[in-house]
């Protein structure tokens, strides 16, 4: 079978522009929650979100470009440009794939068209409407860097950036595509605010994951996008080899429109596919990065779905969850958090769980509370739950030839 | 209005309402193409410039055909609204 390789990233989120910027939060413990300003978040649960501090385009955009680029659109041309730029790719990118995940697509800007428009306010233009599938991220993307190989957006909620890069992986194990650009991208917006606002799934207070006092989720955006090739083309071409791939498992919860079926059984079910398509066992996972989200109901599932799928493995790995420091970036957060592990894996370090302070009887594993921690890492799973019960988890492993 | 005034508010129309980012109402030349060359703009802005002329100058471009010779340019735009005003 053929492998598939990661030979290049790019990010952007609320620590910051590019790889190398996330990687110093994750080593710092250092959180980007703060105090939403993209919009006013008076009358909401929460003032809290991890928000990109500012966005600027990358360079060489053509004006109709700019003029219509949504949020989502343009984290993702930022993400996707510092992956081109640093795979070091020769020559026509006409063959390469693309997989986008997204959720909230242009709805930020779709919003302030209905607002004007409902309000009689001047400015509401009808192309700010346009961006709102989430397959235009993608289009933006292949427009702008000449992509011409097969394109999908996957949108199942908080599980599509996971669920991008396993499809990805299985066109270039299909030969649909010797390389695809992956990855997922998310922008905040109100409609997203009010939504896990109206459940009461918002903490008050910045995120605190397998915490007994636990409240709620803060949101976050960002992107991050991967070129994924395969393992033969990245050789020949000299590609530097940032990690490898090994296999991806979805399961699906047919429980309830936003609760985890409560067992944890189906999660479980998602990892141990995963570990069955990587061909490792339980034994060989070294790190675990947690869907992590901080509401009471998640991190209690999700605690009972890795002992019931790693059984006494899983009390002696560490765990954690990164939404603690990039927020719950939705349809991006499985690209970010598989990007974290990446830079886990390439510098041998697990990254914390910020603001994890009161163990909860209930989450008794080791969670890396406050500080990274040196660790030797070979192979590590991340998990990504979505709503609706869209259970995915993607298996990393640094690259041995 | 005369034709002077009608050109300078069709330009700020185009600048403002299609949020040229790049271009002051000024640089805009009358006889210029509007689309595809000159200034450069595409179906899209099409549309939307079609809605705002409609909204704002009181008249109705009924196909593509009369947009066409209508959206010519400046002088071509002003020249069809005046007609119709009358």
């Amino acid at each position: 079978m053929r492998r598939v390789v990661v030979t290049a990233a790019g990010s952007i989120n609320a620590l910051g522009r590019g790889v190398a910027a996330f990687a110093a939060a994750l080593r710092e413990g250092r959180s980007g929650i703060g105090e939403i300003s993209l919009f006013d978040p008076t009358g909401y649960r929460t003032r809290y979100a991890a928000q990109v501090a500012e966005l600027e385009p990358p360079a060489g955009l053509s004006p109709a470009v700019l003029r219509r680029a949504s949020r989502s659109d343009l984290l993702a041309l930022v993400a996707a440009e510092e992956a081109l730029r640093s795979s070091g790719w020769q020559g026509e990118r006409d063959g390469i794939g693309l997989v986008l995940g997204g959720s909230t697509g242009g709805m930020l800007a779709s919003e302030e068209y209905c607002r004007r428009t409902t309000l009689g306010i001047a400015g509401a233009k009808p192309s700010m409407a346009l961006g709102t599938p989430v397959s235009t991220s993608g289009d933006f993307v292949a427009h702008v860097y000449g992509c011409h190989g097969p394109r999908l957006a996957i949108s199942t909620a908080c599980s599509s950036g996971g669920n991008a890069l396993g499809i990805a992986a299985d066109w270039i194990r299909q030969g649909k595509a010797q390389a695809v650009l992956s990855g997922g991208t998310d922008s905040l917006c109100r409609m997203t605010f009010s939504g896990f606002n109206s459940l009461q799934a918002l903490d008050p207070a910045p995120c605190r994951p397998f915490d007994r006092d636990r409240a709620g989720l803060s949101l976050g955006e960002g992107a991050a996008m991967f070129l994924l090739e395969d393992l033969d083309h990245a050789r020949a071409r000299g590609a530097r080899i940032q990690a490898e791939l090994l296999g991806y498992g979805v399961s699906a919860d047919a429980h309830h429109i936003t609760q985890p079926r409560p067992d944890g059984g189906s999660a479980a079910l998602a990892l141990a596919r995963a570990l069955a398509e990587s061909g490792v066992s339980r034994d060989d996972i070294d790190y675990v990065n947690a869907h992590g989200t901080a509401t009471p109901a998640n991190d209690a599932t999700e605690t009972r779905a890795l002992k019931h799928c790693l059984g006494a493995r899983a009390y002696r790995i560490p765990v954690s969850s990164t939404k603690s420091i990039t927020g719950h970036c939705l349809a991006a957060a499985g690209a970010i958090e598989a990007l974290a592990c990446i830079i886990a894996l390439r510098e041998q370090f697990v990254p914390p769980t910020v603001g994890l302070v009161h163990p909860d009887p209930e989450c008794d594993l080791d969670y890396v509370p406050g500080e990274a921690r040196p660790t030797a890492l070979r192979t590590v799973a991340s998990s990504s739950y979505g709503f609706g019960g869209n259970n995915t988890t993607i298996v990393l492993r640094r690259f041995e030839d | 209005m005369n034709k002077a005034e009608l050109k300078s508010q069709l330009k700020t129309l185009m600048v403002e309402g299609l949020k040229l980012e790049d271009v002051q109402p000024e640089e805009i030349d009358d006889a210029a193409p509007i689309f595809v060359e000159g200034l450069g703009l595409d179906s899209i802005d099409a549309l939307e410039l079609v809605v705002l002329v409609e909204e704002k100058f009181r008249v109705v471009i009924p196909d593509e055909e009369v947009g066409k010779v209508a959206f010519a340019s400046v002088n071509a735009l002003a020249d069809y609204i005046a007609a119709q005003q009358t």
